[in-house]
């Protein structure tokens, strides 16, 4: 049987996916899963991972396919995965939304740790993370959620930098089976973005290198980009500006591994303005991130896959919202420490791929300006596990996963909150997963994943009681909420075959205690806002997704993908949980020379008219867009440029997540570049 | 080797020193002031405009100067949850906080307290927002008021003279 090279490449994948702490051992059924397909260049002798997480790597976004997407903010790159939206308030303030789930439903997370924001809290906070610096996104799915989140229903977004220069200390230390060794001893890259649909520019530079066994990284990166163009013209203060420096460095002693890193990131960024109960001009905010990361690696002499890793992270955040140049609206100082112990075993028993660990974070958190929020500490602790097996039945991969810990609020005393409503409260949470891969035939898998999700509520959904400028809202908590949780299921179908691979997936979570922030028709008059009312609803949440696309590595290659779900809180009428996505699609025709690549693009949403109570509906939308790319290797180094357009018939596309649908579009007609060169 | 064990240990001494400083709020939050309407006297106390929950009250004169002049003081008062009238904060932590949407058309002339005058600049339209400042932001704030500014008059034909303004002031006290 013969095959394509992709194809290859994707078998390759699937087998050698846990390269990265050189482990890989036994599994049997991607050895004949290659041979199956023709290709027997690859000798397996075991895995760490399932062949169904080998897949899913395909999938995550790096190099030239991170190039292709790169955008504004991480959640405008990814956009068109499958399941995936954008909920926003203007360019800067957008996040990623999974299956219809947002806020702390959706991780975030940076090199492996919690990505420290308060982007999940409210439309109007950005995720404090450049996309520009990101070496790798990948969206986690199936029972690998519960390393990271309770939120199973929901998902992971994993961004990659790369700070601590682990990978390039491995070439000079302790042995490993790995594959992916580089002998290079200076990596740099620098990167320029710029577009039309909002003007400005996006650049970073950054370069690592070892002496010894001391490896080095340093990273420079600004964002400066102008007011937003709409088809119906300049919307103003939605201006960007962001900037941030990374510096890191790994050590090798023996059998151990020591790294640090340091990160921060600065953003200023506009909420537009002229709303009800909104600023006329708009909001200003200013944020800024730091994280102290330390991260220690043990590599057992006689496995030394068998990784144990300790990671801390020091995370100081702070935002302030500016309703003028003087006044400040808001302002929050997040102080957050985690510890992580992992201990990664490649194989036990039955069992391969296995992840043990715990996690502790404190965090504390004040607020000032016009926040009613009473300054809160959290203390968190948790126990995961991951682990995988096989040869029940032939073909077939279960992989189980558990997450179980508890979450304690200790509200203080503040002027602005409610005296009733400040009280302690405590959540044990747990959250279970299993998925059930089976090869059913020679490149064709059907999985199915069953899982319980939970997550406690937000301080600001416990505590809050007042307005909130930027998101143009009167927020309301409660107290005396419980934590929420859920179960449900997952069933996909993925056929890997010589021309064409497609998959498809239908999803399905009961949710009990849906915690979401919802318009309750009222309005505070005082400061004349919509207020929303955090409730807990028995919701059931129902979706499907497809994509579809060439194997070809050159020649003509054809993509699409379509994502829809919906939503409903159990009540007499079923009626519509709020802030659902529309039915979208995204599809792509390109032709693949060796070094260039040519396509055109489409997007497409439908109206979304199944909307909550005081929820506006909002229209459909077709935008067109094309591509054009140069890839090419000289000398040492590698160049990539990316010449993209977006919506060139300036179609007047509304989000229906933005908070600001109703008066503003979408970015219009958008021709962007990205320059890139890596040696 | 010992200069890279030395090397290494700098690092990560400087990485980790890069976050010692503290992270916490500049501003401190405060209690607010919450009303659910506004009126409007004018210096002799008849009602000139009122809205209570978002509803303007019909068949009131409105605010209206011509250009040129300055309107006689507008009293200003608050209505609470049960539409119950109130006065103002009396503390140096709230004031008077106005926006006028056309500012060649209006000015506002404030001299403390719970109330202003009205100064027109040239004749046409133009709306206010009265609000209740609170150090840096507004505790309450009014919807956009329609103000009229009429044709212009030669200063000693306006309605209403400065010192005219002081004698109600010391006239009139409002019992409500």
């Amino acid at each position: 049987m013969s095959t394509s090279t992709i194809m290859k490449n994707s078998l390759n994948r699937a087998a050698m996916g846990g390269l990265l702490l050189g482990g890989f051992l036994s599994i049997a059924y991607a050895q004949e899963f290659i041979q199956d397909l023709g290709n027997s260049t690859v000798v397996a002798e075991q895995s760490t991972e399932t062949i169904l997480d080998g897949l899913r790597k395909d999938e995550e976004l790096q190099a030239e396919k991170l190039d292709r997407k790169i955008s504004t903010t991480i959640a405008e790159t990814i956009k068109n995965e499958p399941d995936i939206a954008i909920r926003s308030m203007g360019p800067a303030a957008a996040r990623p939304v999974i299956k219809g789930l947002s806020g702390n439903h959706v991780a975030i997370t940076e090199d492996g740790s919690f990505c420290g924001d308060m982007s999940a809290t409210s439309p109007d906070h950005a995720v404090a993370s450049e996309v520009l610096t990101a070496h790798k996104l990948r969206i986690t799915r199936g029972p690998q959620i519960l390393m990271q989140s309770f939120a199973t229903a929901g998902g992971v977004i994993q961004v990659e930098h790369n700070d601590i220069p682990f990978e390039i200390a491995r070439s000079q230390g302790a042995p490993t089976q790995s594959a992916a060794v580089s002998n290079t001893q200076i990596h740099g890259y620098i990167a320029d973005y710029a577009e039309s649909g909002q003007p400005g520019f996006a650049t970073v530079i950054g370069a690592s290198g070892y002496i010894q066994r001391l490896s080095l990284k340093g990273e420079l990166s600004a964002r400066n980009m102008s007011d937003m163009k709409t088809p119906k013209g300049s919307l103003k203060n939605t201006e960007i500006e962001n900037k941030s420096i990374a510096i890191g460095a790994a050590y090798t002693f023996e059998r151990f591994k020591f790294g640090a890193s340091f990160r921060t990131f600065y953003s200023d960024y506009g909420i537009p303005g002229g709303f009800i109960g909104g600023h006329p001009n708009g909001v200003d905010i200013e944020l800024s991130k730091r994280d102290l990361t330390l991260r220690g690696l043990y590599l057992p002499a006689q496995k030394s896959s068998d990784t144990l890793s300790v990671t801390f992270r020091l995370n100081q955040y702070h935002h302030t919202e500016y309703e003028t140049k003087e006044y400040v609206g808001a302002e929050f100082a997040v102080n957050q420490e985690n510890v992580r112990i992992e201990k990664f075993i490649a194989q036990s028993g039955p069992f391969f791929g296995i992840h043990i660990g715990g996690e502790f974070d404190i965090r504390s958190i004040e607020m000032g300006g016009y926040v009613f929020t009473p300054p809160t500490n959290s203390y968190a602790a948790s126990l995961f596990s991951v682990a995988s097996l096989n040869g029940w039945r032939n073909g077939l991969e279960i992989t189980l996963s558990a997450r179980l810990g508890g979450v304690l609020f200790r509200p203080r005393e503040s002027v602005v909150a409610d005296k009733d409503a400040i009280e302690d409260r405590n959540f044990a949470l747990w959250a279970i997963a299993a998925e059930f891969s089976q090869r059913v035939a020679p490149g064709k898998f059907l999985t199915l994943d069953v899982f319980r999700t939970t997550r406690a509520p937000t301080i600001k959904e416990l505590y809050n009681q007042g307005p909130h400028l930027a998101a143009y809202t009167y927020e309301r908590g409660n107290h005396k909420l419980d934590a929420e949780s859920g179960y449900g299921a997952e069933l996909e179908f993925r056929d890997y075959g010589e021309i064409i691979n497609w998959r498809a997936a239908i999803h399905s979570t009961w949710f009990l205690n849906h915690l979401a922030p919802r318009a309750t028709g009222d309005t505070n008059w005082s400061q004349i806002l919509p207020i929303y009312q955090v409730s807990g609803d028995d919701a059931l949440l129902m979706g499907a997704n497809a994509s579809i696309e060439t194997a070809a590595e050159t020649g003509f290659y054809a993509q699409a993908g379509a994502s829809y779900v919906c939503g409903f809180y159990q009540n007499e009428n079923w009626s519509d949980m709020p802030q659902i996505p529309p039915f979208h699609f995204h599809g792509e025709i390109a032709y693949i020379w060796q070094h260039v690549r040519a396509g055109i693009n489409t997007e497409f949403a439908l109206a979304q008219n199944r909307v909550d109570r005081y929820e506006q509906r909002t229209p459909g939308y077709i935008t067109f867009g094309a591509s054009l790319e140069f890839h090419w290797s000289l000398k040492l180094a590698h160049y990539s440029i990316v010449l993209r357009g977006d919506n060139l018939f300036n179609a007047n596309v509304r989000n229906h997540l933005s908070r600001l649908k109703s008066v503003m579009s979408e970015k219009g007609r958008n021709v962007s570049i990205l320059a890139k060169a890596e040696f | 080797m010992k200069k890279i064990h030395f090397l290494a240990i700098a690092i990560f001494t400087f990485i980790f020193a890069a976050c010692g400083d503290s992270n916490s709020t500049s501003t401190e939050q405060h209690e607010h002031f919450e009303v659910e309407g506004w009126t409007l006297y004018s210096a002799e106390w008849d009602t000139l405009y009122s809205v209570y929950r978002g509803k303007e009250v019909s068949k009131l004169p409105g605010l209206k100067v011509n250009a040129n002049c300055m309107s006689a003081h507008i009293h200003v008062k608050f209505l609470d949850e049960n539409k119950k009238e109130i006065a103002g904060p009396n503390d140096n932590e709230h004031s008077l906080g106005w926006e006028v949407g056309n500012k060649k058309i209006l000015d506002i002339e404030w001299e403390g307290g719970w109330g202003f005058h009205l100064k027109g600049l040239k004749e046409g339209e133009t709306t206010l927002i009265l609000k209740v400042k609170h150090h840096d932001h507004a505790d309450a704030k009014t919807p956009e008021i329609k103000v009229v500014v009429d044709k212009a008059l030669d200063a000693d034909k306006c309605p209403f003279q400065e010192d005219e303004d002081h004698d109600h002031e010391h006239e009139h006290h409002h019992e409500k």
